[in-house]
């Protein structure tokens, strides 16, 4: 799919501009029934005709899967400087949060990477560099807590605005937004938290040559977040899990054969269009139920990994996770 | 103590020699001559034997930054003369096709990273395979190019761990947007500063920053200032001109 995406949409990008995906053609789970959620990255002087690109990228990618949502966070125009420069404050708005956390953590450029990479590693080094903490924690790297705080905003963000969108749109497609949050939402949020907690813990073997105190440490942690970055959320978990095997294999099992059906049930057109269209009085529904139960195993499973005490894992969840 | 000079092409485009005579009269013996252009390579190359460069203490040659198809062969052979002078002969990464000409050039052969513009040589991944193409090649790191390409400086942090071996001079100069060599601003001094302890205080500066005579001890002191050597001493750029004071 992306290859076919990036012959067609070859022209549009340049050094100062990059086509990126989002959601699930970024995590590797696209399936029939997905959309293709997409921004024109825009890292470079405004021209006007950016929008033209935009327009004409949203009609390559509208042949391929059905458009964006209609929220506006994708589908559209986005700038760096916002990306970059708004984090948190008044005008770091939803979209833009939506926009930032989902370039660190579900994103792919398709064609032109330059301007994805340089927007990318700015927004890493602007969490990185100001945050105090993390700079002053010694030999070696803590939690970032700065970036991990702004994954847990995004991840409670989304499960406020499941409660707006019930209201606004009259729980229209409830069932499979639900499910969505319970399961592919709180992957991303466990793997940023795994991401920042992979700076202290080291269990994706990056770390282990950095050093706070060397006047080098800022771009190096920026460059080890960058690359483990780089591997989908699922991976991230993957990583984890299989560094504290066998002991956490139990946990393992559960997050991903529970991840696993989970795909399998959406990318069954029928089970998918079942649950986009379940009216809001039928959450006894059967394949709900099942989607529900999943979630559940999913849930508990990474209890199992971010409460594991041998690890040191419950720890840091409860230092940075909690409180 | 940094080593700071010029590039002729900063100073008086194509007109090399009376670049050469600016510096002189300004006391800074370290130059980079200039033929960014195809057509300025020839006569450069023709003047070499006649221009009397014994006062200068690092000397550099810019090859043009792009070659004419089929004449990559031509330009190699035309700038052998600067190899055999010891010289060191700056190329664009992107320039080179054949890497078998160039590697005759040994460490003579200095290979600059890219501005965002091209196709290669941007990163410290790209630079890597061309360096396994020229192993004996050195490295020209373009600070400005690598802040262009990736402001936080992460990028120009990795090019220096991966090839500091490997760094024979730099170039300084702020580049904008649409990869324009300018004078250095304060963003651009802040910058450098994060990676300016990865350069040794013996590699040659060379100021590719556009300005007349008159300009000069101002990027001077703006490229001293920029890139303080890791001891904590003060870059004193100039033979015997007491550096001016930076004010923005």
């Amino acid at each position: 799919m992306c290859q076919k995406l990036r012959e067609e949409l070859v022209g549009l990008d340049s050094a100062d501009v990059s086509v990126v995906v989002f959601g699930s053609l970024a995590r590797g789970e696209f399936t029939t029934g997905s959309d293709i959620d997409w921004t024109l990255l825009i890292d470079g002087s405004a021209d006007p005709e950016h929008y033209n690109q935009a327009r004409r990228a949203g009609e390559i990618i509208a042949g391929f899967a059905r458009p964006p949502g209609a929220e506006g966070t994708f589908g559209n125009l986005a700038f760096s400087h916002e990306i970059i420069h708004q984090i948190g404050g008044q005008d770091d708005t939803n979209r833009n949060t939506t926009r930032r956390i989902l370039l660190l953590l579900e994103s792919r450029s398709i064609g032109r990477r330059e301007a994805y990479d340089r927007v990318v590693t700015a927004v890493l080094s602007r969490y990185l560099q100001e945050d105090r903490g993390f700079r002053r924690s010694g030999k070696r790297p803590h939690v970032p807590r700065f970036l991990l705080n702004d994954f847990a905003r995004y991840w409670r963000t989304m499960a406020v605005d499941f409660a707006y969108k019930q209201r606004s749109r009259l729980s229209k497609g409830w069932a499979i937004r639900n499910i969505k949050l319970r399961m592919s939402r709180k992957l991303l949020f466990a793997s940023g938290m795994l991401s920042c907690f992979a700076c202290h813990q080291d269990f994706a073997g990056r770390w282990a040559h950095v050093r706070c105190d060397k006047p080098t440490a800022s771009p190096e942690c920026v460059d080890c977040l960058r690359e483990l970055l780089v591997h989908p959320p699922l991976e991230i978990l993957a990583m984890a899990l299989l560094h504290y095997s066998p002991r956490l294999d139990g946990a393992a099992r559960k997050i991903l054969q529970a991840y696993d059906e989970f795909t399998g049930m959406l990318s069954d057109e029928a089970q998918r269009k079942h649950l986009d269209e379940l009216p809001p009085d039928q959450e006894e529904d059967r394949i709900f139920q099942r989607a529900r139960e999943l979630s559940h195993e999913f849930r508990d499973g990474l209890s199992e990994l971010f409460f594991d005490e041998e690890s040191g894992l419950a720890d840091l969840t409860k230092a940075y996770g909690v409180f | 103590m940094r080593r700071i000079g010029f590039s002729t092409g900063a100073l008086a485009y194509s007109d090399f020699r009376r670049a050469r005579a600016i510096l002189v009269r300004k006391g800074i013996y370290i130059v980079e001559l200039s033929a960014l252009r195809m057509s300025e390579m020839r006569p450069l190359i023709d003047a070499l034997d006649a221009l009397d460069m014994t006062a200068f203490d690092y000397v550099a040659v810019h090859a043009p930054s792009e070659f004419p198809d089929g004449e990559e062969q031509r330009v190699a052979e035309c700038l052998e003369t600067v190899r055999q002078k010891g010289w060191s002969l700056i190329v664009h990464a992107e320039a080179i096709r054949d890497y078998a000409l160039w590697r005759s050039f040994g460490d003579s052969l200095c290979v600059e990273n890219a501005d965002k513009r091209k196709r290669t040589g941007r990163t410290a991944r790209e630079l890597s395979r061309i360096f396994q193409q020229l192993p004996a090649a050195s490295f020209c790191f373009d600070i400005g190019h690598a802040r262009q390409v990736d402001p936080t400086m992460t990028e120009a942090y990795l090019m220096l761990r991966d090839l500091g071996s490997r760094l024979r001079q730099v170039h300084v100069s702020e580049v904008s947007a649409d990869s324009r060599h300018d004078v250095i601003s304060l963003g651009s001094i802040f910058a450098f500063r994060r990676v300016a302890h990865l350069i040794p205080a013996h590699v040659p500066l060379i100021l590719e920053t556009p300005v007349d005579e008159e300009g000069i001890e101002r990027q001077v002191n703006a490229a001293a200032e920029a890139l303080p050597t890791s001891g904590g001493q003060p870059a004193v750029p100039l033979r015997d001109l007491a550096p001016m004071p930076l004010t923005w």
